[in-house]
């Protein structure tokens, strides 16, 4: 359920921030930039789980 | 004047020079540009739809309205300054905070909050497991759509496409 939200979060943000980025003049552009978005909100994401998992609170 | 069969210049590099692009930035009107920036607020997306951006619109519309949608279905609470009289500023900081990032979504925040969904009390909603999902959604479509609202004044001020 959690990956699940994570998923949708970042799909959700990563659409908006790529098409309202100023440097992306093309769609290709833009749809590229929105993967990188999407990539790095579930890494970023998996990666601090991973850190914190062992903390107990 | 040169004969036709005289010339001996390539005269397309100069027409090649001359390409005219329909998509440069432009600013437009001031009472366009207050059109956008109010229509981006109130309804997600209407911004650009005001500067001919439909696409984008369409994509802005779907993407933040669907998020507070999916905020309210996961029984997020809509936030509202709650008085409290041992706050310095007299209110509980934490409500005007999440207050103020729903209010961003405009229509969407209003409606619901008139219609009383999202309105149950906390104790009640904090019941459900998707709680903090729902609060987090539309938390995200309030903070995006002041993106949209600032994208869309930038479009309108001519400072990109």
């Amino acid at each position: 359920m959690h990956v699940l939200m994570m998923s949708v979060y970042a799909a959700m943000a990563a659409v908006v921030l790529a098409a309202v980025d100023p440097k992306s003049n093309t769609t290709r552009q833009r749809f590229l930039h929105g993967l990188k978005i999407f990539g790095s909100f579930l890494g970023i994401g998996l990666l601090l789980s991973w850190i914190l998992f062992p903390i107990p609170w | 004047m040169q004969p036709r069969d005289a010339l001996t210049e390539n005269l397309a590099t100069h027409f090649n020079d001359r390409t005219i692009s329909f998509d440069e930035p432009r600013q437009f009107p001031l009472a366009r540009r207050t059109a956008a920036v109010i229509a981006a607020w109130l309804v997600p997306g209407a911004g650009h739809l005001v500067l001919g951006k439909n696409g984008r619109a369409l994509l802005f519309f779907i993407t933040i309205a669907g998020a507070f949608a999916l905020g309210l279905v996961l029984s997020g609470h809509l936030y509202w300054p709650t008085p409290d009289p041992a706050s310095t500023v007299g209110f509980d900081l934490i409500t005007v905070l999440w207050f103020f990032t729903q209010v961003g979504s405009g229509l969407c925040y209003i409606i619901s909050y008139l219609l009383g969904l999202g309105t149950a009390s906390i104790p009640q909603a904090a019941a459900s497991p998707t709680f903090e999902y729902g609060n987090t959604f539309m938390i995200l479509a309030g903070l995006l759509n002041y993106l949209v609202v600032y994208d869309a004044f930038d479009i309108a001020a001519g400072r990109k496409r």
